[in-house]
């Protein structure tokens, strides 16, 4: 008697809908993540599109426009919506392209540390009696020092500009990733599929790469989403200090350590700046904590 | 009846730390396991927590090597197999885990994880791949659309067979099922358990089936081995084991399993106690502390695994169960 | 005057017209009596007992047109005033012992937690108290284990130390839901062997959820049978088991490994239980039952009287048998 098969009730397995979708089912649940993601796109818009968007040139100085207010109060212009800095620049201009250096920022030193991260993780959970120790110790010399600190003494060393910066945010950012692709790793070895596929015959690099690494995705997308706005701010921080980024060129941390001395007289240099770094990282780590609820409870369902 | 798997004193040591300046301890969570197992049959193996049925599975599947003990699938012995014999090997043994939840890659769609056995070890084509595992999931009883799914939307009897698919795709000689339908309910384990039947009679594949449910074992297994704390208590052909088991454990086993039908007049053997600390193992016999039989001899002298009548018993008076 | 008095009693989860995972439920249990709630996964037996205790949280929804404990109208009771009935006169277990108690406290403390919070023992009173329920519940050396903490306990002593914080209040009705699924099989003996002399001694009735029916074969002397959220059949042991009614309970023991005797497939039913996009206007059984007929598939069957228990189905088996 042949096995009988489980064909009169509707299948549940045909009713439920595709990963994707059933991941924006969970994300836009979730208020403030789909602000923050908005948002998000309209900063990128403003950076693929800065030369188009920006009313003016960024580094064109309008000698008899300096220190404008902002449109809306007195004394403003139509022409400078948000006001000019020190030197008779469109504030809304030099936003609109900082967002373009900030988004670059971001998205590299992500890369930069993401990759030899997952990749030292990775090993440090496969081979946990010899290189797992080491590498970790060199994590936790690395995680001893004050990010900031570490990242400005890189820039100094290496001498301040852009890739720099970036290249020092990436090393500071580098431990958290060994550490969270580790644990995930080592959660992760254990289990049965991953016998199964040993049992199959899996190499080394299958087991790592096919079998376990999308399995441990889900801390990692969160932490790479929270790390791109440390990124931001951390950018931020070397520019305020002069180490960062070189004006004319405008990034938004550059943009408030020349500013500091118009607080009182020129509120306007210094806040709206700052305002812009406070949103966008708002804006992203709303979006982080989307993504974690929506990726983690699923990976409990399955259960 | 050919002979797919011969295990001879299998052994199985770990050393545990017991702390800085004192040796490690010895776990002999395998201590001494020998049998033979041919085409098309079932051996079934039975025991309680720290019985060592864990560990014997994972020297089967050649997940970790055994301490000492010799082991020939197909011929081939495991101890000092080159790499390609270790390749051909792969292929003749294959295992089925307790937990439906756990043992199917969950991002991976099923279709992918059906045909990764046959990915790496053959030189099929993609179409020709995709060919066989929408053969063998029909034979399992799952649809052809449900090779696009991914586990977690397939129940626990669906996600059993799908593991009994993988294992069963490159044909292996030897399959061990480590509790498989434990964790299912009573319908669908019997589902599941005619399924492993029709698969074995087809491809006459020999099953090491690990369970500690008495009532699943007496319907599946063609013989069955007793271990207790590492060593083997009682192993013989099933019917004879079960109407007349030789070894105080097996009877106290048999003993405490409930049954629908109570016999009055066969008084449960209490048992005391709770299973021995395999860091701290009795001396003698395992078994001494908790038998109801149990003399000085079996304090002093380990008993052997010997032939008595149709099957091997390690116990000093078992011919008097006869 | 029924102990506990179930009627009509259903549980949602969303709104009033989402699919009950309990259907309109009736149970009485006597005082001192064993009654035993079997099912498949999915049958709502456990949602059932946590919809008396009240541990239902939204989103979901319980109703009932009575649902009574000891003359307390359970479904009306405030947060204060169920606080002091569940816990001391109804208690429950569960099925794993090792995450039921708390890891952070002692084994001591824990059920002096309970004594002091039902019946106002302190001190050197509540330990000495502690100490015979845990003598009671036979757990060796039982002085020592007054400091120990959970993890350094096994399965079956949690289990015991459970128990123990269960029957510390004196409960009138003691709920066991699978308590025996996690443990080893003598172990299991043990306990159920330990859960019975106790309802017997303290005079306690005792609800056993399962869904293994060898255990209830042994340990009930009724037996509710779950299907879908419904109560299929509701009677007496051994009867149901040796002439059940309902088609669902004749193929739950057909499924039983133990019911084969020597047959070489499982009787198993096609299909699977309904979820919650499937479920059929009539019967609920009906896209599965063998013996279905046009009438089961459009209406949906009372449970009714019938010659030895209460069946829902309108053709029930056996009911010529004397």
């Amino acid at each position: 008697m042949t096995t009988p098969t489980p064909a009169v009730a509707v299948d549940q397995s045909l009713l439920y809908p595709s990963p994707y979708k059933e991941f924006w089912q969970a994300f836009s649940k979730n208020k403030g993540a789909v602000a923050g993601l908005l948002f998000m796109l309209l900063v990128v818009f403003c950076a693929l599109f800065a030369p188009w968007v920006a009313p003016h040139d960024p580094s064109e100085q309008f000698r008899d426009a300096l220190l404008t207010p902002p449109s809306w109060l007195e004394g403003g212009q139509w022409q400078y919506l948000l006001g000019t800095d020190e030197l008779g620049r469109d504030l809304l201009s030099r936003l609109i392209h900082g967002s373009r250096l900030s988004l670059l920022i971001g998205l590299s030193s992500v890369v930069m540390s993401l990759i030899p991260g997952i990749l030292l993780g990775l090993l440090a959970g496969f081979f946990p009696r010899i290189m797992g120790p080491s590498i970790m110790r060199l994590m936790d010399v690395m995680l001893a020092l004050p990010s900031l600190l570490l990242a400005v003494a890189i820039v100094a060393i290496l001498g301040p500009g852009l890739i720099n910066t970036v290249i020092a945010i990436a090393v500071v950012s580098l431990p958290s990733y060994v550490r969270l692709t580790r644990a995930a790793v080592m959660g992760e070895l254990n289990r049965d599929y991953v016998t199964a596929a040993r049992l199959a015959g899996a190499s080394l690099p299958r087991l790592m790469f096919v079998t376990v690494l999308p399995n441990c995705m889900a801390p990692l997308i969160v932490q790479a989403t929270l790390s791109f706005s440390s990124a931001i701010l951390d950018a931020a921080a070397l520019g305020f200090l002069g180490l960062g980024v070189q004006p004319p060129t405008p990034e938004w941390g550059t943009m408030l350590a020349s500013a500091r001395d118009y607080i009182e007289r020129a509120w306007w240099v210094v806040s709206l700046p700052g305002l812009t770094i406070l949103l966008s990282v708002l804006a992203i780590n709303l979006m982080g904590d989307g993504l974690r609820d929506a990726l983690d409870p699923k990976l409990k369902n399955a259960a | 009846m050919s002979v797919v798997l011969t295990a001879r004193d299998l052994t199985r040591h770990y050393n545990v730390s017991t702390g800085l300046f004192k040796p490690p301890a010895v776990v002999r969570a395998l201590n001494g396991v020998s049998f033979e197992l041919e085409a098309g049959k079932t051996l079934a193996v039975v025991g309680e927590s720290g019985c060592g049925k864990s560990t014997l599975a994972r020297a089967l599947t050649l997940i970790e090597e055994p301490s000492s003990g010799s082991l020939q699938i197909a011929g081939q012995e495991v101890h000092g197999a080159s790499k390609a014999e270790r390749k051909q090997l792969r292929k003749d043994v294959q295992m089925v885990f307790q937990s439906p939840y756990a043992s199917l890659n969950p991002r991976q769609k099923i279709g992918d994880q059906l045909g990764e056995p046959l990915l790496i070890n053959t030189t099929l084509s993609k179409a020709e791949r995709r060919e066989r595992v929408q053969a063998m999931m029909q034979q399992v009883g799952l649809r052809p659309e449900h090779y696009q799914r991914y586990p977690h939307m397939f129940s626990g009897g669906q996600r059993q067979r799908i593991a009994l698919a993988r294992a069963m795709m490159l044909q292996p000689k030897v399959l061990v099922a480590d509790e498989p339908t434990s964790a299912l309910d009573v319908s669908i384990q019997a589902q599941v358990l005619n399924l492993f039947m029709d698969l074995q009679q087809q491809y006459q594949t020999a099953y090491v089936f690990i369970s500690h449910n008495l009532a699943v074992v007496r319907h599946v297994a063609d013989d069955v081995l007793v271990m207790y704390l590492g060593r083997p208590a009682e192993m013989g052909p099933k019917e004879d084991l079960y109407t007349r088991p030789l070894h105080p454990y097996t009877q106290a086993l048999l003993s405490a399993t409930p049954t629908l039908k109570p016999d009055p007049l066969k008084p449960k053997i209490k048992i005391v106690g709770e299973l021995p600390n395999p860091l701290n193992p009795p001396s003698g016999c395992a078994f001494h502390q908790r038998c109801p039989y149990a003399t000085q001899r079996c304090t002093d002298e380990v008993p052997e695994f010997r032939k008595v009548d149709t099957r091997q018993v390690a116990c000093h008076y078992a011919e008097q169960f006869l | 005057m029924s102990l506990l008095n179930i009627s009509n009693l259903s549980v949602r989860f969303g709104d009033r017209n989402a699919v009950p995972v309990v259907d309109g439920l009736d149970l009485k249990v006597d005082k001192g009596e064993v009654l035993a709630i079997v099912g498949e996964s999915g049958s709502g037996k456990s949602v059932t007992m946590m919809a008396l205790m009240g541990l239902v949280d939204s989103p979901g929804i319980v109703t009932a047109d009575a649902l009574t404990f000891d003359g307390n109208d359970m479904l009306k009771l405030s947060n204060r005033q169920r606080r002091k009935v569940v816990g001391k006169d109804l208690a429950m277990i569960f099925q794993d012992p090792m995450t039921a108690l708390n890891p952070s406290y002692t084994v001591g403390f824990q059920i002096e937690e309970v004594l002091r919070q039902h019946l106002g023992m302190n001190g050197k009173a509540a330990r000495q108290r502690a100490l015979e329920l845990l003598k009671k519940v036979e757990i060796p050396a039982p002085e020592s284990r007054l400091d120990a903490y959970p993890h350094q306990l096994s399965g079956g002593m949690s289990q015991r130390v459970a128990i123990a914080m269960a029957i510390a209040g004196e409960p009138k009705l003691l709920i066991a839901d699978e308590p025996t699924t996690a443990l080893d099989v003598t172990i299991q003996a043990q306990i159920m062997e330990l859960l019975l002399s106790l309802q017997q001694e303290q005079d306690m009735a005792l609800i056993l959820i399962t869904h293994d029916l060898a255990v209830v074969a042994e340990t009930a002397q009724r037996v509710c049978v779950m299907y879908a959220g419904q109560a299929v059949e509701v009677g007496h042991v051994p009867q149901l088991f040796d002439i059940p009614a309902h088609p669902y309970s004749e193929a739950l023991l057909a499924a039983i490994p133990e019911h084969s005797e020597g047959a070489e497939r499982l009787a198993t039913l096609p299909g699977i239980v309904p979820g919650r996009y499937d479920r059929p206007q009539g019967c609920l059984l009906s896209p599965r039952c063998p013996y279905v007929q046009d009438h089961c598939r459009q209406q949906r069957p009372g449970l009714d009287p019938k010659t030895h228990s209460l069946a829902r189905c309108f053709y029930p088996l056996n009911q010529e048998v004397a």
